[in-house]
């Protein structure tokens, strides 16, 4: 494939083929009957559920030669099934309304069949004329003509003009603008993670500038809680954690990534330097000491140290979790189907996979080191100036020992002192590949020890994707060229889309890991590639990305919904409204530390360990000395969750319980749930009971002169807002009768606000702080306070 | 637990059931229909009583409506406890002939010794009940169940290290990250109670220190609310289940109202109905606030019970306190109930380990097998008790007279079923006379998986969920029915 961006007065009539296609409603499924039906929208997943297995990309599994999968295959001249505009004389729809066993499609015995709807939809493509199209991810992208919403005057931008123009197709309108509170704190939630303190918050509703909203923005994405927010949902991406993952789950050192990840995101590097340090800082020209941590990426794998496992069958699995990280990452791909046949539904053959596990196998890494803790190699050390400069007087004093010959205990003693100072110097894991390429092999049903050695393999991307261009090395460097090149369909695509996903709750494409055949096809297409070639016009600026969304109109709407919208849209893939969702799970917790004042701002640094309940890791370790948790004190004790400390076979459970991932391997998209132990955990666990309790002290402290101006300011502070006069009252009551309790009960005041480690402001009444600190857990536990809306 | 709170209780339990919710108009059965423990209301094809699990199943009538899964971690010798070689017994130290062992792969941890000597147990073996089953003197207890059990003695395996063989067990896939068995059934079937998690995991710590992972009980790609909800000995058995001190089950009676008024006011507001699902997850975190305690009260438990299962039932965390839990878990309605007991990885040592092991198991494995069937809960009650791998005919390490290890071995292991549709008082496959090779009836793990299934009135071909464009399934695309151990 060669074409570029194409200019856009070349695509006038397909784009009105695309555009009559898309007026139709939006319910994914079936078309109703008399509308046109769309080949990518209706045919195709019918085609690829039903027919692929047998008719599809693999080759060992097809049936009677037949392709369905490609158009050279539906619509064959030779032999034809499909007789275009005449489903009568069409054999695939003969088969597909036969009743009889031997004849019908999909046969019986396979457990599928077509519901009459689905068979209708194929009769009428072929009526239609059987126009096809190739699966849209693998399409170049071409920047679509913005369109012309009748509405004068609401869009801000183009993404305004394409959302607008499909609701007002629909006969449907946006909804107003989000009030000023709401949308500040939507805003700081989505580009930093935390809330703005209750002062910036009031200062924004109070400023008259125009461009008040864009000054926001501007300071938040400036801010390096910034990085620290894009990081966190990185590190789900890149399957971070502190452990191994296997066994005896022994620590492992990658920190220093995760401060190289939140450093990147706040220099704004481009997505396109991001993505090559990451997966080939190493092989770039005389890489920088920060380019090598980058590389650390594909070295948050799992890996094995259990004795007894074998060392080539490791290899084999880590360049496995390799190849699926980084194409569900950068390229949509379930490209782990292949490993053992051909995709059943991509164009992904199992050659394929084993020429793209060539960019994976050649890395200077054992596939076990047994039994071995901590960094294995490769590595790099990463000494401070100040650790510089004792290490070389530790080694001087070493090498003086050792020249005046002093006594062989003073020499270990010295030599015992410089080692362990040496150990002690943090270090993490990057690539670096063996002098020598590995050669990989296809092999039989994926098994490492069945390499087809007829055929040694080279490394190159995916045949349906165009290969590796010419002159492009053969190694992680070639790989990222190709994934950034421009005639790559899905990278742009994969990337605007995550970004979508944060600012939104979903994606325009929902399933980010699977841009493939089986994935659902984005609700809005022009919308999506337009945005994916204005992100490499922009010189794949992230920063700028954030923007383009956050000062659009669609962004910017109310997140309230009416009734009869919500029956029809209730996942807003229309985007006739604003964005409400719960807060991930990091957010949960930080959002609550924020507003007790109790959250450590330090970016960047070694992970800690929260309060968790005892005996967790204890339960399950071996004997191998994994198992005391040593929780943190002090500042360290409340700094933001994406430095939890992350093991992977004992989850910490505040996180699990919000769908935080095990980081066991890699996930793009999580999911949101909404459970009992989520509340039982946002009331019980000491972190919130903590945290409401120095919410309480701040507005005892200085939070007005009455209760009722101590309550206002509670609720500022834990939702950034003003509560409503009959949100007042209740409080008021609550209070009323918690203040009877406690007053009553100053034994049980007294252990109430004894919770958490934090010292105690000192002068307050016990009965009244237990008071405060019940309804600061109640305002704590709003379904308001844990969601952005 | 206090008369009052009792009865409120249970008057709000019975208010929320027959009244449906307070706040807008959606019904509170609805509600937990989104994303509570009891998703998803299947109607017309089951009991009212059921909650959650998905529209046409169980596919069949079950036999088993539960399953106690005794999951014994580390890999149980079975030459040891369930598989007797006499013709062994007089060949001590001879080498492992290579027809036996046929270039079977061995872990590194034996594959570099210079002989495989065999090691025949020094433990005897009897005959128990009017089935005859051939149990070892370390399990006398079991076979004193002997005529309630389905031993197979010819489990295989493909895996042959412990992460990835209990993943296997568990999961269906030597590879971690697909759901767990409970999760499956729980996402299948729903649960019996709607105060309980449907999958429900208790842990205990044996002899040797052996590690276990959170993923084992995970969900994989299923909704996460079908995961294993762990049930710890001690004081707070489900995680942040206890408030605070200071706050007494009145003040937080308090607070949830007025939670729930404000959350109400809200969704007037937002009109999000995800608000008001909230309010019926803290209304099941209130409720399971008492139905745990409540279950793992124990002072209206007859001491003959607690001597069925032996001294250690009183102590927290302990497999015998883990066996009553798990009866009273299966009393309560929870569809899938795991236990794990660690600490049968014996490499070294074994005689005097396993005996360790076995105290430590066998009493209270036996007595809650005939403690459901007095309550006439084994007939719907489906209980495994199985490891993930067998051991090695061959010592690792020095062989004495009296004392051996051994390794890891996949090709056959043993496994006991009982209840739940299960012939009892039979004993399924054979191995060799070196208890290394399967002569009769091989089970694969895929095919106990699918009969575990099938007893449940599931077909486990079409319990499937689509994940990454496929319809994956517990026995991924494997699996037969076993029907010999079917009653």
């Amino acid at each position: 494939m060669s074409t570029n961006v194409t200019p856009r007065s070349r695509l006038r009539e397909r784009l009105m083929v695309v555009l009559t296609a898309c007026v139709a409603l939006a319910a994914a499924g079936a078309a109703r009957a008399g509308d046109a039906v769309d080949f990518r929208r209706d045919v195709f997943p019918i085609l690829s559920n039903n027919c692929f297995t047998c008719h599809g990309p693999d080759a060992k599994a097809r049936k009677a030669k037949l392709r369905l999968d490609l158009k050279s295959g539906a619509l064959r001249t030779d032999d034809p099934i499909i007789s275009a505009g005449k489903r009568s004389e069409s054999t695939l729809f003969e088969r597909i309304t036969s009743h009889d066993p031997d004849d019908q499609m999909p046969p019986p015995k396979s457990g599928k069949s077509l519901t009459q709807a689905q068979i209708e939809t194929l009769g009428r493509w072929i009526d239609q004329g059987a126009v096809w199209k190739g699966h849209w991810a693998f399409e170049p992208v071409i920047e679509p003509r913005v369109p012309a919403p009748k509405r004068a005057g609401w869009a801000r931008n183009p993404i305004d003009a394409f959302v607008l123009a499909r609701l007002e197709s629909l006969g449907l309108e946006p909804a107003a603008p989000a009030a000023d509170p709401v949308l500040a704190r939507r805003l700081a939630l989505d580009l930093t993670g935390l809330p703005l303190a209750v002062e910036d918050a009031q200062a924004f509703a109070a400023d008259l500038r125009p461009d008040k909203y864009d000054r926001l923005v501007d300071r938040l994405l400036a801010s390096p809680h910034h990085g620290e927010r894009m990081a966190m949902d990185w590190l789900d991406d890149a399957r971070y954690a502190d452990t191994n993952g296997y066994q005896n789950d022994f620590a492992r050192t990658m920190w220093p990534w995760r401060d190289w990840v939140i450093r990147a995101y706040n220099a704004n590097t481009p997505f396109d330097l991001f993505l090559t340090e990451q997966l080939a800082g190493d092989l770039l020209p005389n890489p920088t000491l920060e380019q090598r941590i980058a590389t650390g990426f594909n070295r948050n794998n799992r890996t094995v140290t259990e004795a007894g496992s074998l060392d080539e069958e490791w290899r084999v699995e880590n360049a496995v979790d390799r190849i699926e990280t980084t194409a569900t990452v950068f390229l949509g791909l379930t490209m782990g189907c292949a490993r053992c046949h051909d995709h059943k539904y991509d164009p992904i053959t199992q050659t394929d996979f084993y020429q793209f596990m060539g960019f994976f196998y050649s890395l200077n890494e054992q596939g076990v080191y047994t039994e071995q803790r901590g960094n294995v190699p490769p590595l790099v050390s990463l000494p401070t100036e100040a650790d510089r400069k004792h290490l070389a007087e530790l080694d001087k004093a070493v090498e003086a020992a050792r020249a005046r010959k002093a006594p062989k205990n003073e020499l270990d003693k010295l030599t015992k002192e410089r080692d362990e100072f040496k150990a002690s110097i943090p270090s993490v894991m990057i690539m670096e590949d063996a002098p020598k390429p590995r050669p990989t092999y296809v092999l039989k049903r994926g098994q490492y020890d069945q390499p087809d050695r007829s055929r040694a393999l080279e490394p190159d991307a995916p045949e349906a994707l165009s290969r590796l261009a010419r002159g492009v090395p053969r190694n992680r460097l070639g790989l990222s060229k190709w994934l950034l090149a421009r005639d790559n369909p899905l990278t742009a695509r994969v990337a605007v889309n995550r970004i979508w996903q944060m600012h939104f709750g979903v994606g325009l494409v929902k399933t980010q890991e699977n841009f493939g055949v089986q994935g659902e096809p984005p609700s809005h297409p022009e919308l999506l590639d337009w945005l994916a070639a204005e992100f490499v016009r922009m010189g794949w600026d992230q920063k700028a990305l954030h923007r383009l969304i956050v000062t659009s109109a669609v962004y910017r709407q109310a997140s309230r919904v009416e009734p009869s919208l919500l029956a029809r849209d209730p996942e807003n893939r229309l985007l006739g409204r604003g964005p409400r969702f719960r807060l991930p799970a990091e957010l949960v917790r930080d959002n609550a530390l924020f507003a007790a004042g109790l959250l450590t701002q330090r970016v960047g640094g070694p992970s800690i360990k929260p309060y968790q309940p005892a005996g967790l890791w204890e339960e399950l370790a071996g004997g191998a000395g994994e198992a005391p948790y040593v929780q943190d004190h002090g500042p360290g004790l409340y700094r933001r969750s994406l430095y939890i400390y992350r093991k992977r076979t004992v989850p910490h459970p505040a996180l699990a319980t919000f769908d935080a991932p095990s980081r066991e391997i890699c996930q793009v998209r999580r999911a949101r749930t909404n459970t009992p132990l989520q509340a039982l955990g946002l009331l019980n666990d000491v972190t919130y009971v903590e945290a409401a309790r120095r919410l309480a002290e701040q507005v005892l402290k200085d939070g007005g002169t009455s209760d009722r101006a101590r309550l206002e300011t509670l609720f500022r502070r834990a939702l950034g807002r003003a509560p409503h006069p009959q949100e007042l009252a209740v409080l008021e009551r609550g209070l009323e009768r918690r203040l009877a309790v406690y007053k009553a009960d100053q034994d049980a005041a007294a252990k109430l606000i004894n919770q958490g480690e934090s010292p105690r402001v000192p002068g307050l009444d016990p009965a009244r702080l237990a008071a405060f600190t019940a309804t600061a857990s109640v305002v704590l536990n709003l379904d308001e306070t844990i969601t952005v809306e | 637990m206090d008369e009052l709170r009792f009865a409120q209780t249970w008057n709000r339990r019975l208010f929320l059931r027959r009244s449906g919710f307070s706040l807008g108009s959606l019904a509170l059965g609805s509600l937990l229909g989104r994303d509570g423990f009891a998703a998803g209301g299947a109607k017309g094809t089951r009991d009212a009583t059921e909650f959650g699990g998905l529209a046409g199943l169980p596919h069949h009538a079950p036999k088993a409506k539960r399953v106690i899964y005794l999951f014994q971690s580390g890999a149980p010798s079975q030459l040891d406890l369930f598989d007797p070689k006499p013709a062994i017994t007089s060949r001590r130290g001879i080498e492992l002939p290579d027809s036996v062992r046929m270039g079977q792969r061995l872990t590194t941890m034996t594959s570099g010794q210079k002989s495989f000597p065999v090691a025949p147990s020094i433990f005897s073996f009897q005959k128990h009940g009017n089935s005859g089953t051939e149990l070892s003197e370390l399990i006398s207890h079991t076979g004193g169940i002997a005529d309630d059990i389905c031993l197979i003695r010819s489990m295989r395996t493909e895996a042959i290290n412990h992460d990835p063989a209990i993943t296997f067990v568990q999961t269906g896939s030597q590879i971690a990250g697909r759901p767990s068995m409970g999760a499956w059934v729980a996402y299948g079937l729903g649960s019996e109670n709607q105060d309980l998690p449907a999958f429900v995991v208790l842990l205990s710590r044996g002899r040797t220190d052996q590690p276990l992972y959170d993923r084992l009980w995970g969900s994989g790609f299923l909704p996460t609310r079908y995961q294993g909800v762990k049930l710890r000995g001690g004081k707070s058995p489900v995680l942040y289940l206890d408030n605070p001190p200071g706050c007494s089950y009145a003040t937080r009676r308090q607070m949830l109202d007025d939670l729930a008024a404000l959350d109400d006011l809200h969704y007037r507001e937002s009109g999000d109905p995800e608000i008001l699902t909230r309010v019926a997850q803290y209304e099941l975190g209130y409720r399971m606030q008492s139905s745990v305690p409540e279950l793992t009260d124990l002072s209206q438990e007859p001491q003959s019970i607690l001597d069925l299962y032996g001294p250690d039932v009183r102590k927290p965390g302990s497999y015998a306190a883990n066996c009553l839990l798990a009866r009273r878990l299966a009393e309560r309605g929870v569809r899938f109930i795991q236990l794990y007991h660690m600490g049968w990885d014996q490499h070294g040592d074994l005689p005097a380990q396993i005996r360790m092991q076995c105290r430590d198991t066998d009493q209270a494995s036996a007595a809650l097998v005939k403690d459901l069937k007095q309550r006439g809960l084994l007939d719907d009650t489906l209980i495994i008790w199985g490891g993930e791998f067998g051991r090695t005919i061959y010592s690792q390490g020095k062989l004495t007279a009296d004392n051996y290890g051994r390794d890891h071995h996949p090709r056959c292991y043993s496994l006991w079923l009982a209840g739940g549709g299960v012939k009892p008082g039979v004993s399924l496959g054979q191995t060799d006379d070196f208890s290394y090779n399967i002569v009769k009836d091989p089970v694969d793990v895929h095919d106990l998986n699918a009969t575990i299934m099938y007893l449940l009135g599931v077909d486990h071909t079409r319990l499937t969920y689509r994940f990454q464009g496929r319809d994956f399934r517990l026995t991924d695309v494997h699996g037969k029915l076993v029907p010999q151990i079917m009653a």
